[in-house]
């Protein structure tokens, strides 16, 4: 046992885990799953209605730190689920929507990074809240010119209401990314 | 002596902290009936996950050395791949139910593992009735009790015939009964089938009447190793592992240590009495 003891420690091979190569898709489909029955269920929080689906999406690319494809393809997911429920003027509207919103939210993550800031404490709060911003102002300017409104309607009237339903989604995103990133990461928690 | 499960020279830590295997050398024969013990943090499950390939392959970190299943590295091989030949049931066993029914859990991998709808079918209700529960294919899952989901897991697990299966913590939510039962179940299965069985277990006297080997574990080094009346006199030397061994076995080996016998193979306290009688132990015990 004590020639054990003494023997020296070989040269560790670092290895990547490829638990998360499909991690990020199960934890995508539950929450995308969830904000439908919320969209459909929530109440109006004054004049605004939380968007769920930015505020899911957002808080897996916060989590699993999804590539620029990745986060394209779950935006674009994301709109293609909303689409069937949405009770837009023009539902196909989310599928750019979401897009954007969910390459806006990756660009913040990304410039956080640049920023030499990728563990800041917020930042599912400002991509969540960037995100939202990039969707809803893509989506009420496709609205715009579907419905022939005038500019002003659209800087004045609607991206107000965007911000306003940006600030409840980044809250939403901020509060609930913690509890999430436990739940899907609860056999590392308990390996440590 | 066939060899199941082999690990060599095998170091491992996850990517932050130490080192939580360190120099494992060990070999499981095939068709025994192994038992892992050791304190909490000893890297008991990891152990058992280095085994089934999902340390370090799928989880990632940091290691050394190679483990073997029946002969073949694990090294550049998916957990899937290992499947068919090493089940798994872990102790968060919920987290390892997917399906609607008991039907489709145990499907659930034959399906995956592409075989025939015929012999799916077939394999479902036979590993249903060797964890006795016969007929229950349409049941939900909410339709059954804890220790009956523990059992349908142990099904699943079965119906896919992996010649090694490996248990972890099994009975750690369950009442003594339940418990009790389940390792009946998987002795029964064990003698049965002749599959090699590596159990973690906290409480050995469940097991104690099957359990033909023993790992112990302390600090992510093996202390004790080999035959289980070998292993556990090892471990009997070792005042925190002592605790670990059955209550049978301590007072077993503290008679052998204080009256310089060589009593039997203590398997149920029907073992223990014949040798009170044959050796007089009450009045010598005084």
């Amino acid at each position: 046992m004590e020639e054990q003891k003494n023997k020296p420690i070989p040269e560790l091979i670092e290895i990547e885990n490829t638990q998360d190569r499909y991690r990020w898709v199960a934890m995508a489909a539950m929450l995308l799953a969830i904000s439908i029955i919320l969209h459909t269920v929530s109440p109006q929080l004054g004049p605004v209605t939380p968007n769920w689906g930015i505020a899911m999406y957002c808080i897996v690319i916060n989590i699993c730190g999804l590539s620029l494809k990745q986060a394209m393809g779950l935006g674009f997911i994301a709109g293609v689920i909303i689409v069937p429920s949405s009770k837009s003027a023009f539902p196909l509207g989310n599928l750019v929507a979401d897009f954007s919103g969910a390459v806006a939210c990756w660009a913040v993550l990304r410039l956080l990074d640049s920023f030499g800031l990728p563990n800041f404490k917020f930042r599912p709060l400002l991509s969540c809240f960037c995100g939202t911003m990039a969707s809803g102002g893509s989506f009420t300017f496709i609205l715009l010119f579907i419905l022939g409104l005038p500019l002003k309607v659209w800087i004045f009237g609607m991206l107000p209401v965007v911000a306003m339903v940006a600030g409840v989604n980044c809250v939403i995103a901020q509060v609930l990314t913690a509890p999430v990133k436990r739940l899907f990461y609860v056999q590392e928690e308990e390996d440590k | 002596m066939e060899t199941a499960i082999k690990l060599k020279d095998f170091y491992f830590g996850y990517k932050k902290g130490g080192l939580v295997l360190k120099d494992i050398n060990l070999e499981i024969p095939k068709g025994s009936f192994t038992v892992i013990v050791g304190p909490s943090g000893a890297g008991k499950t990891t152990l058992c996950k280095a085994m089934t390939g999902v340390v370090p392959f799928y989880s990632g970190g940091r290691y050394a050395g190679e483990v073997e299943i029946e002969g073949a590295s694990t090294q550049g091989k998916m957990v899937s791949d290992l499947a068919m030949k090493i089940g798994f049931i872990m102790e968060d066993y919920e987290s390892q139910l997917v399906s609607m029914t008991a039907g489709e859990e145990i499907s659930f991998s034959l399906i995956n593992h592409g075989f025939p709808v015929e012999e799916i079918s077939a394999r479902v209700s036979q590993a249903l009735e060797d964890v006795g529960l016969p007929g229950r294919e349409t049941y939900q899952l909410d339709e059954l009790s804890g220790g009956q989901r523990q059992r349908l897991l142990l099904a699943s697990v079965l119906a896919v015939h992996p010649d090694i299966i490996i248990l972890d913590e099994p009975v750690s939510a369950m009442d003594p009964d339940g418990a009790y039962n389940l390792y009946q179940l998987i002795g029964r299965l064990h003698a049965q089938y002749g599959t090699t069985i590596v159990a973690v277990e906290h409480r050995v006297d469940y097991l104690l009447p099957f359990v033909t080997d023993m790992i112990g574990i302390k600090q992510g080094e093996i202390v004790a190793h080999g035959p289980f009346a070998a292993a556990a006199r090892q471990l009997y030397e070792d005042e925190e592992m002592r605790q670990l061994l059955p209550p049978l076995w301590q007072v077993k080996l503290g008679l052998e240590q204080k009256l310089s016998l060589d009593l039997g193979d203590w398997r149920t306290e029907t073992d223990a009495i014949s040798d009170f009688r044959t050796f007089n132990l009450e009045g010598r015990a005084d």
